[in-house]
């Protein structure tokens, strides 16, 4: 598969966030603009995968078309059918030429088993793609529903873009506490604010965040943008945050200097998976290997499901360093450090924190 | 103060505790079946009241009860009540007078199993004039006879009829059905995974019914209880043993306590549900003495079968060419995945590993668990750990991982003849390096394998571990490896703490200390004072399980 192939996919954004979030309310204004002609919208009402293919029936009335020329459709069953029925349509000419894909799920989901859903189906791998998880976090709320809440956290732990709702009920010192806990908990994720309903994004533009372009893109960053470093030490606690804050979740990534020798490291993914799939929400890796060292992978999983690596055409800049970032519940960045040197054939001495390779 | 009074004080005894603190006591009171006092006379003196039972041991020696780690305890209770015995030397006539005496006495629908036949039987058994006989004697009930490895079956007409088994059905994997050669009518001969095919006919036929399997159980713990064994694993519980074993508890009736290892595949010798299915029932049999608390993991077979996966080859041989070493037959991954797996759901697990290639993968295996799951409590065994390469040995220690020291196989035996021959002599007689993986800190823990031992008699295995010495007088002068020789003392924590530790039940037996289970042997001997050679002479006089005597030599 090479980035050219996936660009030809549909993108799907998955739409989350915690009840009371303002996920609809933002749902409903972004369904107003234009933009979103060709854009399907899928509201998940039981937030699962449905296992029984022959429940869904397709039927008309399922699917809507708005006047913007966006279809609108809600799923009880089954969600593979569902966007199976969808390609059909849009193939057939029935709905209009499909450009993307949201997905609205309900607000305990995990969106996990959603992401596993579009990177692993088979039917679906090759026509959709992730391009990339937003949540919704109520910044009247928000803080107390993450204490209260694991599954508002792991959404938030596993989000691409965060979007802080409702920011016009708070006080500016109120919203930026927030936030700044919001990126020590997900430092992977960008954040956008909507005031009043409006999101400050159009969520079209979310779609480079998952095609590996994009991904490839967004780990090349300066390492301090979208990671916690050594002075952040968030897995201890520091101003507001604390572990129990946290439920655990925790985010930190890696720079590689040596170069990685594929078999072992997909050596070293499959223990990961198998040992600790459950807690690696997320994985994004730009990988530099020592066969094709001009072109370099792009890694992401979620939970034990990876897609197949891409390999990009080129590096994004002159920065050929290996990068990995991880979201993980109750995984220590010890054991990755360890287990990376101890089976993946990795220098110990070569394995380290960003901020300290920008120092 | 009668709330304090013991119900059970033995005194006057010579009593090796297995506590390395107070090895030695003379006195030891009970009060609920747990040991509520250890000393000497003194240290019970308060606690006798006119209910206490007392018992003057008289100097003999008392120790705790022995703890097996590896036994299969349904197939010898159901051989010794339900069927049919003569042994392997049996000859072809008797077999089948043995049967026709059978069939007389049982009802028409009723199946007759019996065992063992001698493998050197095999081909006369194998055609339609034997099988004719067979069933002339069996007055067309349904028959069954097990060979002496256990690996295969003769069955009768019936029994061919009852199983579907006729000369259109094709030979199953990893087995054969005998045909006649001019005809291809099958001659009642099941090879290997053949065998399967009848024994799940007759268990799903209803012939034994939960009252069988518990009256088999008990029958074997019998046995284990007059071998003074109070502790044991069962290192292949399938569906039956666990309600069996958990049966018994409801009804008071267990003798021992127990813990099962579920095999993760089905195994080839026993017949039923395995791996996740099995596992997930595991709380629905378990109960004080129950304790399903192990997965079993074949990971390859024996050496003597050229099944066992070695880092060397094996001698030359005309089907397998020069350079075979055998394979495992779970890849490193998924037995990585089991492991994982196994230790979410807080469960050990015991990993059959003949060869040392397979013990290496084990480790392996292990090490990947351990290095992203850090410590655990759990102790996974690798069971027969016989075969081991040297840079192995303290690999047992560094991941706390226990070496299965069963079945008695560190003397000489055929066992190890059968070695020579497909390994070569040199290597053959690297078996067992028991003092190598003691002095490298691994847990060792002893165990029978009954029935692969004819008896769970762990007093052969004790002299066994300290003399490399057949004890049986067999293969007189020769030693195995006599450098492996272990002391005493030692031999008796493999059998008893350390197989403790093993099990995870090391808080409950293992060793005669305050709040333990009152779990006692009185011995006719002190097997710490006499002549080495001696020790598999010992005979246990009185067992007690939780303070109760159980077994009670006559």
């Amino acid at each position: 598969m090479s980035g050219a192939d996936s660009l030809s996919a549909i993108p799907v954004t998955v739409l989350t966030g915690f009840l009371g979030s303002g996920k609809t309310t933002v749902l409903n204004r972004l369904l107003r603009r234009p933009s979103l002609a060709g854009a399907a919208v899928i509201i998940n009402e039981f937030g699962a995968i449905g296992l029984d293919h022959l429940l869904i029936e397709a039927s008309e009335e399922q699917f809507t078309l708005l006047d913007n020329g966006c279809v609108c459709c809600t799923v009880r069953g089954d969600l593979v059918a569902t966007l199976k029925e969808l390609d059909r349509r849009s193939r057939a000419g029935e709905v209009p030429d499909l450009t993307h894909v949201v997905i609205e799920t309900t607000g305990l989901a995990d969106p996990a088993p959603i992401l596993h859903t579009l990177m692993a189906e088979p039917e679906l791998a090759g026509r959709y793609f992730v391009a990339g998880v937003v949540t919704t976090v109520d910044a009247v709320n928000g803080w107390s529903t993450l204490d209260r809440h694991a599954e508002a956290t792991k959404q938030v732990a596993v989000a691409d873009r965060l979007l802080v709702t409702k920011t016009d009920l708070v006080s500016a010192d109120a919203l930026s506490e927030l936030q700044r806990r919001l990126a020590a908990l997900a430092p992977a994720a960008r954040q956008s604010l909507a005031h009043d309903g409006e999101a400050d994004f159009d969520i079209m533009d979310n779609r480079h965040l998952g095609d590996p372009q994009g991904m490839a893109a967004w780990l090349d960053r300066p390492a301090a943008e979208h990671a916690c470093g050594a002075d952040c030490a968030h897995d201890h606690g520091h101003d507001h945050t604390h572990d129990h804050v946290h439920h655990g979740i925790q985010s930190y990534s890696f720079v590689i200097d040596e170069p990685i020798e594929w078999a072992a490291f997909a050596r070293w993914l499959d223990y990961v998976s198998v040992l600790k799939g459950e807690d690696l929400l997320r994985l994004k890796g730009l990988v530099h290997v020592t066969d094709q060292p001009e072109r370099p992978l792009v890694l992401h999983g979620v939970q034990h499901v990876f897609h197949p690596p891409v390999r990009l055409d080129a590096w994004p800049s002159a920065d050929r360093r290996t990068r990995l970032v991880f979201i993980v519940r109750d995984i220590a960045r010890e054991t990755i450090a360890r287990t990376l040197t101890k089976f993946a054939a990795i220098d110990a001495a070569s394995i380290r924190a960003p901020t300290r390779a920008a120092a | 103060m009668p709330e304090r009074s013991a119900d059970l004080v033995l005194t006057n005894g010579r009593i090796y505790t297995l506590d390395r603190k107070r090895p030695w006591a003379s006195s030891v009171a009970v009060k609920g079946g747990r040991i509520v006092a250890v000393g000497e006379a003194d240290a019970v003196a308060g606690l006798t009241g006119p209910e206490t039972r007392i018992v003057d041991l008289q100097g003999a020696m008392l120790m705790p009860g022995i703890v097996d780690v590896h036994a299969h305890l349904m197939m010898g209770g159901q051989a010794e009540l339900f069927e049919l015995r003569f042994p392997p030397t049996a000859s072809f006539e008797t077999l089948i007078a043995r049967v026709a005496e059978a069939a007389a006495k049982v009802p028409e629908s009723s199946w007759i199993i019996g065992g063992q036949w001698g493998s050197d039987l095999l081909p006369k058994l194998n055609t339609l004039e034997a099988l004719a006989a067979l069933d002339k004697a069996s007055q067309g009930r349904p028959v069954m006879l097990r060979d002496d490895t256990y690996h295969n079956r003769w069955i009768n007409s019936q029994a061919l009829r009852l199983a579907g088994v006729s000369a259109a059905t094709p030979d199953p994997e990893k087995g054969s059905i005998g045909r006649d050669p001019a005809t291809g009518a099958p001659t009642g001969m099941m090879i290997e995974s053949a065998a399967g095919i009848v024994e799940s006919t007759i268990a799903k036929s209803g012939h034994y019914t939960e009252e069988m399997d518990r009256a088999a159980m008990a029958q074997s713990i019998a046995t284990l209880n007059s071998y003074g064994v109070t502790a044991f694993l069962d290192a292949a519980a399938m569906q039956p043993i666990l309600a069996a074993l958990k049966g018994l508890d409801d009804r008071g009736e267990l003798t021992a306590w127990s813990v099962s290892a579920m095999p993760a595949v089905e195994p080839s010798f026993m017949f039923g549900i395995a791996g996740d299915e099995l596992i997930a029932l595991r709380d629905q049999y378990r109960s004080a003495h129950a304790r399903p608390d192990f997965v079993k993991v074949f990971l390859d077979g024996v050496p003597g079968a050229r099944t066992a996966a070695f880092h060397e080859p094996y001698t030359s041989d005309p089907i397998l060419g020069c350079c075979f070493r055998g394979s495992t037959i779970v890849t490193v991954p998924d037995l990585i995945r089991w492991v994982g797996k196994c230790e979410k759901l807080g469960l050990g697990v015991k990993i059959h590993c003949a060869g040392d290639a397979a013990v290496s993968q084990a480790l392996d295996a292990i090490d990947v668990v351990r290095s992203f799951n850090g410590p655990t409590k759990l102790v996974h065994h690798i069971a027969h750990a016989s075969y081991i390469a040297p840079d192995d040995i303290t690999r047992f220690a560094e991941l706390g991982v226990a070496a299965d020291l069963s079945p008695f196989l560190w003397y000489p035996t055929s066992f190890l003849e059968g070695h020579k021959q497909t390994m070569g002599e040199a290597r053959a007689l690297r078996f067992w390096p028991n003092k190598d993986l003691l002095e490298a800190g691994a847990l060792l823990a002893g165990g029978s394998d009954w029935p692969v031992m004819p008896n769970p008699d762990p007093w052969d295995g004790i002299e066994g571990l300290v003399t490399r010495r057949n004890p049986s007088g067999a293969f007189k002068g020769a030693a195995l490896w006599p450098e492996q020789a272990l002391d005493v003392a030692s031999a008796l924590e493999i059998f008893t703490i350390n197989s403790a530790r093993a099990i995870g039940l090391a808080d409950t037996v293992g060793s005669i200390e305050i709040g333990k289970s009152a779990d006692f042997i009185k011995l006719d001997r002190n097997v710490l004072d006499i002549q080495a050679d001696e020790i598999a002479d010992t005979k246990v006089l009185t067992t007690w399980f939780e303070g109760r005597v159980v077994y009670e030599r006559s």
